[in-house]
């Protein structure tokens, strides 16, 4: 029998987007607030985002300094995000080696900043992650492929990753589990900002009755489908007489809220590296209205998930009139009362954190 | 996206006949200067040619045709850009309406159509200032 998990709290900083953005927080003022909040002990960072001159022009004046910050306000990293820009060039997609090198430079980054994983994306092929093991093996880095809505844990790209891993054997190959790809409901936030856009009730009622169709159908399993989902939610759009709200319903319906069942997930638990608690708002009663937080929490703690979960407060987009602090605050409260539930506890001690998560990713994925 | 803040408020200068604004990135991460595919600066309704814009970051001034295969540059989500064009706006001290389109290029995601592309406006009023 499988013992019980003890997944480590943590957050993104891409949860503090809109603060960051408007200049309310250096990225230094932001890990100290990060940090004081008790938000950790895990903390991801998007390369990206964060870190002006990524991966480049990143000397090791900043490394250092970002490395006594960590240290100093005593948290974990966790993981880097990293981004596979296969379509950088205006011409062409970038050929094979050309993404190789491309997400090597990126990586060696991860290691140096003290990262101990680097969150890769879907357009990696698994010719692409073998190709990109020996990078991993060089710096020591776990590549954790993030599963994000509109796939799914038993997506036939994610499941063709996963024999790849497999075969492979390798405990620096595996998963990133967004959970915005197990999402229960249209977020009643969104609802909310397109409410304060004009849109009507009965608009508002027909784009949720039309996910909920989708949900009830099950995540789509061709891009054929996608594509004809992406297409009625702008369709309902323009019937109802806002063509202005189309590509924003079809966008968030189908990329943000995707419809997979929790269970999908058990097809790659075992490579399961990393989460991304996506989340998009606290309702009234201290609850995520859209994401099955507790489920999945007690998923993860039944399966022996000890690795991190980074809150991802994804409501930024639109939600302009709440404080994304109170907000992540609320989300994590929900976890830890999941997780005691369940019979374990969320991480929250620094030390501790590091010890469990050098100990989750050092094992074999299949132990 | 943050699309409401792609324009700087108080930032509308002009000289000689050339117009210039700040702007924002709409989005939560950098991108190079391949991925700044278009844009549009209008003041009172009246538009800059398109083949007068200039597009200024990290302290280098490009064409949008010179922005195509520049991968080098990044424009860095905390850092303002400058957007200039050919458009007479005149010293006085009235209120002018500025907008801004921008399309960009997201090169991560690729669709069944290509890599995936936003458009993005804003529109702000503000005075002018002579540089």
């Amino acid at each position: 029998m499988t013992s019980l998990g003890t997944p480590i709290q943590g957050v993104t900083l891409y949860s503090f987007t809109r603060a960051s953005h408007a200049r309310q927080y250096d990225l230094d003022g932001l890990i100290r607030k990060v940090a004081a909040e008790g938000f950790g002990p895990g903390l991801e960072v998007i390369g990206f985002s964060s870190l002006r001159g990524f991966p480049d022009r990143i000397d090791d004046t900043f490394v250092g300094q970002f490395r006594d910050l960590v240290a100093e306000v005593d948290l974990v990293p966790t993981s880097l995000a990293v981004n596979v820009d296969t379509g950088i060039r205006r011409d062409r997609l970038m050929n094979h080696d050309e993404l190789v090198e491309y997400m090597a430079k990126q990586i060696e980054v991860a290691s140096r900043l003290g990262f101990p994983i680097a969150r890769v994306q879907i357009s990696l092929t698994p010719d692409a992650m073998e190709s990109l093991l020996p990078v991993a093996e060089k710096y020591g880095v776990t590549l954790a492929l993030e599963v994000h809505a509109d796939q799914h844990g038993a997506h036939e790209r994610v499941l063709a990753l996963r024999d790849r891993y497999e075969k492979l054997d390798s405990p620096l190959l595996g998963f990133t589990a967004d959970w915005g790809a197990t999402v229960t409901g249209f977020a009643p936030s969104l609802l909310e900002a397109y409410r304060r856009r004009g849109a009507s009730e009965e608009l508002l009622r027909q784009v949720v009755d039309l996910w909920n169709g989708f949900y009830a159908e099950g995540p789509p399993n061709t891009q054929k489908v996608h594509g004809e989902r992406f297409g009625a939610f702008i369709g309902l759009a323009a019937r109802n007489g806002r063509p202005d709200l189309g590509i924003d319903f079809a966008i968030n319906g189908t990329g943000l809220f995707g419809p997979a069942a929790v269970d999908t997930w058990l097809e790659i638990m075992p490579w399961v590296r990393h989460v991304h608690g996506k989340f998009f708002g606290i309702d009234e009663n201290g609850e995520e209205p859209s994401v099955p937080v507790r489920g999945l929490v007690r998923q993860l703690v039944e399966n022996g998930y000890s690795g991190a979960i980074s809150s991802e407060y994804e409501g930024w987009h639109w939600n302009n009139w709440q404080d994304p602090f109170d907000i992540i605050r609320g989300e994590q409260a929900v976890q830890r009362s999941a997780a005691v539930n369940a019979g374990s506890a969320m991480i929250t001690d620094a030390a501790e954190a590091r010890r469990i998560l050098n100990s989750h990713l050092a094992q074999p994925v299949r132990g | 996206m943050i699309a409401d803040r792609i324009i700087e408020h108080g930032t509308l200068t002009t000289q000689d006949g050339r117009t210039a604004v700040e702007v924002r990135i709409p989005w939560y991460r950098a991108l190079p200067g391949s991925c700044i595919a278009g844009a549009a600066l209008t003041v009172d309704g009246v538009a800059a040619p398109e083949g007068s814009l200039r597009w200024t970051m990290n302290n280098r001034t490009f064409s949008f045709g010179e922005l195509v295969d520049e991968t080098g540059e990044w424009w860095f989500p905390l850092d303002s850009a400058v957007l200039s064009g050919d458009l007479p706006v005149a010293d006085d001290q009235a209120e002018h309406e500025v907008r801004v389109d921008l399309k960009l290029y997201i090169p991560y995601i690729i669709t069944d159509h290509g890599v995936l592309h936003i458009e993005e406006h804003d529109t702000k009023t503000m005075k002018v200032a002579q540089r």
